[in-house]
């Protein structure tokens, strides 16, 4: 009996030592498990057993089994430690229902890991003291197994996490690098989308630009129709927030419907600059934190960059336009004559300064012969190449009609006609020319729709308004109309543009045709350069401080 | 600059695409490129060969997402392989094994797509 009771204690004691070099022989959970069980199998000749372990949320689910089937694994009752701990009348239900006969409770000293459960034995004999014991031993060994697995499962999980942050991270730095070398809008947005799609794992998605007012839906993998009649009824740049779930289904149920999952906005200092539209994963697992805040991160980023582009583009146009304007300022001064010629009969002097933006101010003085000389001045509309170019027109329509000998009212007909065939889209001219004859002693005019000159005679003053049309409205139906004024000595003309005019001041009060009026009466005494000194110079004390937003242009003729 | 390289090659009726380097938001539009022209020329079984490739980051995973369903719609599909251990966990850590195959050798995804003709 003794020699029995011997050679099994050694038999137990070597199969112990067998099962605790076996199972602490690796680290993986699942194994241990499995080893568990099979020894008991072996040793209590049993053919059902399971173990079940504490999970995450505190409840024992079973998590290896052997000879019990899945239904019967699904109906283990929802037990926690202290229903372990205390008898529970359910475990006691589940067991006697399932032929299970013996459980023991697997612990170490920081707590209950879980329980192992066993059937009846084959041999229909109960379970002795000895095997229970043998029972405890096993657990306290394979507990520490148990232990150590779900800590390096743990570790691992741990690990995964850290790996899948680091991965987001070198996304997120990779795609900084990259959105600050582009300038294209569709790029980085082609870019964006690649990363979510990538880090996600979906295949539908939208990004939307936006502000308080408009929006831009610049690509979609959603019903473009339904985001548009959505966002016309809901101002996107509100979203300030991620929105998901009942979150999202409350307020935007139409989102929802149309398959979008989540929606993250893009801010700028905590203003909506746009949307990200998220659909379903592909491998159906729900969405995390971390991937809502990598959304919003990289959204982050694209915004800026895109941002930043737009800047970029805006300071291309104002280049451009800089250019442009630079452009028609030379134009515009090549334009002009570099000098007046000088006559017997009469005194011309001229006066013109281009403002910032060019505008389109224009005079010419053209000597026809020893005794006949061409006057004009004229205001192009429009600015920059557009006005020069138009301007340059003129200034050759005038110059080779003044050559050929035609009146001066036939001649405006027909420099009305070629204007008007040459401009497009509402350009137009106001014109006033004149030819000096000093045989004569007189003044012929024509005058299409430009601020009237002043013809000062004997201290009397006359505005010459005779003509038609302005220039390049449409072609000549009513021929213009010339009047011819006689000339003496010590008559002034006061040609000037309608820069002078309305100039304005800090106040915005123009400098107005009552003030110039007043000021050339006084001054008629005058030399032709004085006179039109004494007007810039008033129009400059009535501008001080003010910027100068039209051409000022003036001529004078003072008759010798 | 930044070293990436796509080369393509015919199987049969396969296509292989050889990836070398560094695919990232940089590289990306290279491959882009590449599968635009496959799909121009009505080729839809494709086997990405990851064998010199060093890093993958989400924009050029990225790009595998944006092509997949239409290679799947024109019965073709994106099989992956050769990948080394590092390459391999970025994609196993987003989940692509779920929505993949991914083999060993280029031979096996050709082999795969062969039987299922």
């Amino acid at each position: 009996m003794l020699a029995k009771d011997n050679s099994t204690a050694i038999g137990n004691l070597s199969a112990l030592v067998d099962f605790s070099n076996l199972i602490n022989s690796s680290l993986d959970l699942e194994f241990a498990l499995n080893n568990i069980l099979l020894t008991c199998f072996g040793k209590f000749h049993t053919t059902k057993g399971l173990i079940a372990l504490t999970d995450n949320s505190g409840y024992v689910s079973a998590s290896a089994s052997k000879g019990i089937s899945k239904e019967v694994i699904d109906s283990f009752p929802k037990l926690n430690e202290d229903n372990l701990k205390n008898e529970s009348v359910e475990l006691n239900e589940f067991m006697s229902k399932n032929n299970l006969e013996i459980k023991r409770i697997i612990e170490t000293s920081s707590g209950i890991l879980g329980i192992i459960i066993l059937g009846k034995r084959f041999t229909k004999q109960p379970y002795s003291d000895e095997d229970l014991d043998f029972l405890k031993t096993i657990t306290n060994i394979g507990s520490t197994a148990i232990e150590n697995s779900l800590a390096v499962d743990k570790l691992r999980k741990v690990n995964r996490d850290l790996d899948a942050k680091v991965n987001q991270l070198s996304s997120l730095f990779d795609l900084s690098k990259e959105f600050s070398g582009i300038l294209s809008k569709e790029r980085i947005t082609k870019l964006l989308t690649y990363s979510i799609i990538g880090q996600l794992l979906v295949t539908k998605y939208a990004i939307i630009y936006c502000d308080d007012h408009n929006y831009d839906i610049l690509e979609s993998k959603f019903d473009e129709e339904k985001l548009t009649s959505l966002f016309q009824k809901n101002n996107c740049a509100t979203i300030s927030e991620p929105l998901f779930g009942d979150n999202l289904n409350n307020n935007y149920s139409g989102l929802t419907e149309t398959g979008v999952e989540i929606v993250v906005p893009m801010l700028i200092k905590g203003k909506t600059k746009g949307l990200i539209l998220v659909g379903r994963r592909r491998n159906l697992q729900p969405f995390t934190k971390s991937d809502i805040e990598f959304v919003s991160s990289v959204g982050g980023l694209a915004i800026i960059s895109i941002e930043n582009a737009s800047l970029f583009e805006e300071t291309l146009e104002k280049q451009r336009l800089e250019k442009d304007l630079e452009i028609a300022r030379n134009i515009q001064r090549n334009l002009l004559p570099d000098k007046i010629p000088n006559l017997n009969y009469a005194e011309i002097a001229a006066y013109n300064q281009s403002a910032r933006q060019v505008g389109g101010d224009y005079y010419d003085v053209i000597k026809l012969d020893d005794k006949r000389t061409v006057v004009a001045i004229a205001d192009v509309s429009g600015k920059g190449v557009q006005a020069a170019l138009l301007m340059a027109n003129l200034q050759a329509f005038l110059r080779a009609i003044s050559k050929q000998n035609i009146d001066i009212s036939e001649a405006s007909n027909l420099i009305n006609d070629l204007v008007s065939e040459n401009t497009m889209g509402g350009s137009f001219i106001t014109f006033f020319w004149g030819i000096l004859d000093e045989d004569k002693k007189s003044f012929k005019y024509v005058n299409a729709g430009h601020n009237p000159p002043l013809h000062i005679s004997q201290g009397k003053m006359a505005k010459l308004k005779t003509g038609g049309m302005i220039f390049g409205v449409m072609e000549t139906l009513i021929p213009y109309k010339s009047e011819t004024v006689s000339l003496s000595s010590g008559d002034s003309i006061i040609l000037f543009t309608d820069g002078i005019t309305e100039a304005m001041d800090v106040t915005k009060t123009e400098y107005s045709d009552e003030r110039l009026e007043e000021l050339v009466l006084t001054k008629c005494k005058n030399s032709a350069q004085e006179i039109i000194n004494s007007v810039v110079d008033d129009v400059k004390l009535h501008t001080k401080g003010a910027n100068q937003s039209d051409d000022i242009t003036s001529l004078v003729i003072k008759i010798k | 600059m930044a070293d990436f390289n796509v080369n393509t090659r015919e199987v049969g009726s396969v296509r292989v695409i050889e990836l070398k380097g560094y695919l990232d938001a940089h590289t990306a539009p290279e491959l882009e490129n590449t599968f635009n022209s496959l799909i121009n020329d009505a080729n839809f079984k494709v086997v990405v060969n990851f064998n010199s490739l060093k890093y993958i980051s989400s924009a050029g995973l990225g790009v595998f997402m944006a092509y997949v369903e239409t290679m799947r719609e024109n019965s073709g599909d994106i099989k992956f392989t050769n990948m080394n251990k590092d390459v391999y966990n970025i994609f196993d850590l987003l989940g692509f094994p779920m929505l993949y195959e991914f083999f060993e050798d280029e031979d096996l995804a050709i082999q795969k797509f062969n039987n299922s003709l």
